[in-house]
């Protein structure tokens, strides 16, 4: 302990830079705008009742509302009836600034559809990718064919290309296919991956060739082998591929800013943030924040869950 | 149940030949143990009969039809490997009931959940259900059905291999050196199991094996490989008395058999340093030759004996006594064995002379090829003529 004392130093110095973003944004969604504009409050903010502006000024009576409210306030004139309308929508515009920016969060945006589309595309697009992945993997490390390490040079070579270099031949091509503002514009062109292939063949290159050739003489076609005895003996290894793919595309927004132009139906929650982006009068930060606690936090209970089997898959060995 | 021919089978990797032409009929429930030094081609021509390798020439008949072309799943064999190869996902049962499944229901009925409700699929599956409990039954684990193979110890593990190998009744058995990865001890209780299921089963085994212990004590007929070809072929009685190739001698026998330079003089009598021997060899000509002693045909004899040399080294094994010795006049060991009753006139570094039972002497010519013409002549003369 009191020889490490350095490393631990440096380790802390790194979590804090790394979990700052995140107290922030958490704290942020606690507090009220003026707390936020301040910076005071500490963690929590002090959940003084705030009022929302917003919510009242929608309640703000046309003259046929004071009207109608005329009976319920006898012998007052026009401008006490809407004085005491305004009080009334006041006291009930009037919320803790927690409850303010997770309501907020949701009511503002569909976060909900979001959500779900999120769900949606990050499931697809790693079925998809594993139905790829699995098969390939499996001839790449375990079938003799010709040209194989031509084949493996290509999925290295592969790894190489930054996502953002073809996305604009991408979105010609989707474009060109009608594709784009489409579900199969956010799955299909990450239904390929290249890092699964990658990853999976180097899993499977320490799975035993008498495994295979046991399952041959038991009667398995080769397809039957990679799903009923590669898939099973490949789930940590799996399991750390999805943690990589659905974080990367839980948290894109990259792509779908690209190809999803227009209809909100399709936004994914990284889109939805861009609903609270300031218009004249300035941010909301405290529901922009809300709406980021709520995407991340799905991603952070997945991985505190998985925590052990994906260590288990990153250091990737099959059979013990 | 079938017998197996393999005709002029040959296989090439890339330049190297690992098969160069063997041919081999096994008898419908026969037990042939293939065996010889590692790199041999044993395990290849194991895994061409099995379809797992693809021969560079030759055949492979089953029950007398070619299986050229044909898929390991379709030949109708199992196979036992040395690592044993359970799939670690599934049980004990479902391990066995493998082959089973995957011969007896159809794609969809083997789907997890709805194949169940299929038509015909359940009465099939407590079929295949009574099927594993009787394999297991015979094997003695049918109490470890629901582990995983993770939980299992070796021994175990190498009878789900065996279960999972004789489920379905095949028309031969293949074994890789199933019995490499156990202990000693283990290795003999199994040895003896293996020999007896086969007895049991009446079926056809192809054992490969580099322990030429476990070839002797199981098979019916052992194949001796060396460098891709099968140099002899019989009964283990056989190729232990009769070897047809000195490499043959040399790999078959524990201790190693003892080979002395002879020389065959020109009438045909055999010189052993210097010293001629009762022995001729029919057709005469002069030459060099190398005679075969295995350890139990040397025994103590009188100073007037052929061999002289002092102990060197002993291996007491209580029921017998393994000596080396080292030869007088000759950079080389013999070993000898004797009865546990003769120990006290072995000490180390005692000198000692040995005769030889003619009859059990072999014969090798310098290529290595066996020389059966030698007859015992009456007596040797006193001097060389």
């Amino acid at each position: 302990m009191t020889r490490d004392w350095w490393k631990h130093l440096i380790l802390i110095l790194g979590v804090i830079i790394v979990i700052a973003p995140f107290y922030m944004m958490v704290s942020y969604s606690f507090k009220s705008p003026g707390e936020i504009d301040r910076g005071e409050g500490g963690f929590f903010g002090r959940q003084e009742l705030m009022v929302d502006e917003h919510c009242v000024k929608l309640r703000d009576p046309s003259r046929d509302e004071i009207a109608a409210a005329a009976p319920r306030f006898p012998g007052q004139s026009d401008r006490d009836i809407r004085d005491q309308i305004m009080a009334e929508a006041e006291a009930d515009c009037a919320m803790r600034p927690v409850v303010f920016n997770y309501t907020k969060a949701f009511t503002e945006a569909p976060l909900l559809r979001y959500l779900l589309n999120g769900v949606l595309v990050t499931a697809s697009i790693f079925l998809l990718q594993v139905v790829v992945a699995l098969p390939a993997a499996y001839a790449l490390a375990k079938l003799r064919f010709w040209g194989r390490e031509a084949v493996f040079g290509l999925v290295l070579f592969c790894l190489l290309i930054p996502v953002h270099a073809i996305a604009l031949p991408l979105y010609i091509l989707l474009a060109k296919i009608g594709l784009t503002n489409t579900y199969a514009a956010l799955v299909v062109p990450w239904s390929i991956s290249v890092f699964g292939i990658f990853l999976m063949r180097q899993f499977f290159m320490t799975v035993p060739d008498d495994l295979i050739d046991a399952a041959r003489m038991d009667g398995m076609g080769e397809f039957a082998i990679v799903w009923r005895v590669m898939l099973p003996t490949a789930i940590p290894a799996l399991l750390a591929f999805a943690i990589f793919s659905v974080v990367a595309h839980w948290n894109d927004y990259f792509w779908p800013r690209i190809v999803v132009t227009g209809n909100r139906d399709l936004f994914t929650p990284p889109l939805g943030l861009r609903e609270f982006k300031g218009g004249g009068d300035g941010s909301d930060f405290g529901p922009m924040m809300a709406t980021a606690t709520v995407i991340v936090t799905p991603l952070i209970v997945a991985f505190l869950l998985a925590q052990k089997r994906f260590i288990e898959g990153i250091t990737l060995n099959g059979m013990k | 149940m079938a017998g197996l021919s393999i005709e002029n089978v040959t296989k090439r990797f890339g330049e190297t030949e690992v098969l160069k032409g063997v041919s081999l009929d096994i008898a419908d429930g026969e037990f042939v143990s293939l065996v010889g030094p590692s790199g041999c081609g044993k395990s290849t021509l194991l895994r061409i009969i099995a379809g797992l390798e693809d021969q560079s020439s030759g055949d492979i008949c089953i029950g007398g039809q070619s299986v050229a072309g044909q898929r390991a799943a379709d030949r109708n064999l199992s196979m036992v490997f040395q690592s044993y190869a359970l799939y670690p996902h599934l049980s004990v049962g479902e391990n066995i009931a493998v082959p089973l499944r995957m011969r007896r229901l159809n794609s969809l009925q083997r789907l997890p959940l709805v194949g169940r409700l299929l038509p015909g699929a359940r009465a099939q599956s407590r079929d295949i259900g009574q099927q594993v409990a009787q394999a297991a039954e015979m094997l003695e684990i049918a109490h470890l059905l629901d582990r995983k193979p993770g939980q299992l110890s070796g021994g175990q593990r190498q009878r789900v291999a065996l279960g999972r190998a004789l489920v379905r009744e095949p028309a031969a058995f293949l074994l890789d050196e199933p019995l490499s990865n156990l202990d000693a001890k283990l290795r003999v209780q199994t040895r003896a199991e293996i020999a007896e299921l086969h007895r049991r089963l009446a079926a056809t085994f192809v054992y490969v094996t580099h322990d030429q212990v476990e070839a002797m004590t199981m098979s019916d007929r052992i194949a001796v490989m060396m460098g891709g070809r099968i140099l002899q072929c019989a009964p283990p009685d056989v190729v232990y008395d009769d070897p047809d190739r000195i490499e043959v001698a040399e790999f078959i026998g524990s201790p190693k058999i003892n080979i002395l330079p002879v020389e065959i003089a020109e009438d045909g009598r055999l010189i052993l340093m210097d010293r001629p021997l009762d022995l001729m060899l029919h057709r005469g000509g002069k030459g060099i030759a190398s005679l075969g002693l295995r350890p139990e045909a040397l025994r103590l004899a009188g100073p007037e004996a052929p061999i002289h040399g002092h102990v060197m080294h002993r291996e007491n094994l209580g029921s017998e006594l393994f000596v080396q010795i080292a030869l007088t006049g000759l950079d080389q060991r013999l070993t000898l064995r004797v009865g546990p009753e003769q120990r006290g006139a072995l000490a180390l570094g005692s000198a000692v002379s040995l005769d030889f039972d003619r009859d059990k002497a072999l014969l090798f010519d310098s290529a290595g090829a066996r020389l059966r013409q030698v007859v015992q002549t009456a007596s040797a003369p006193s001097e060389v003529a």
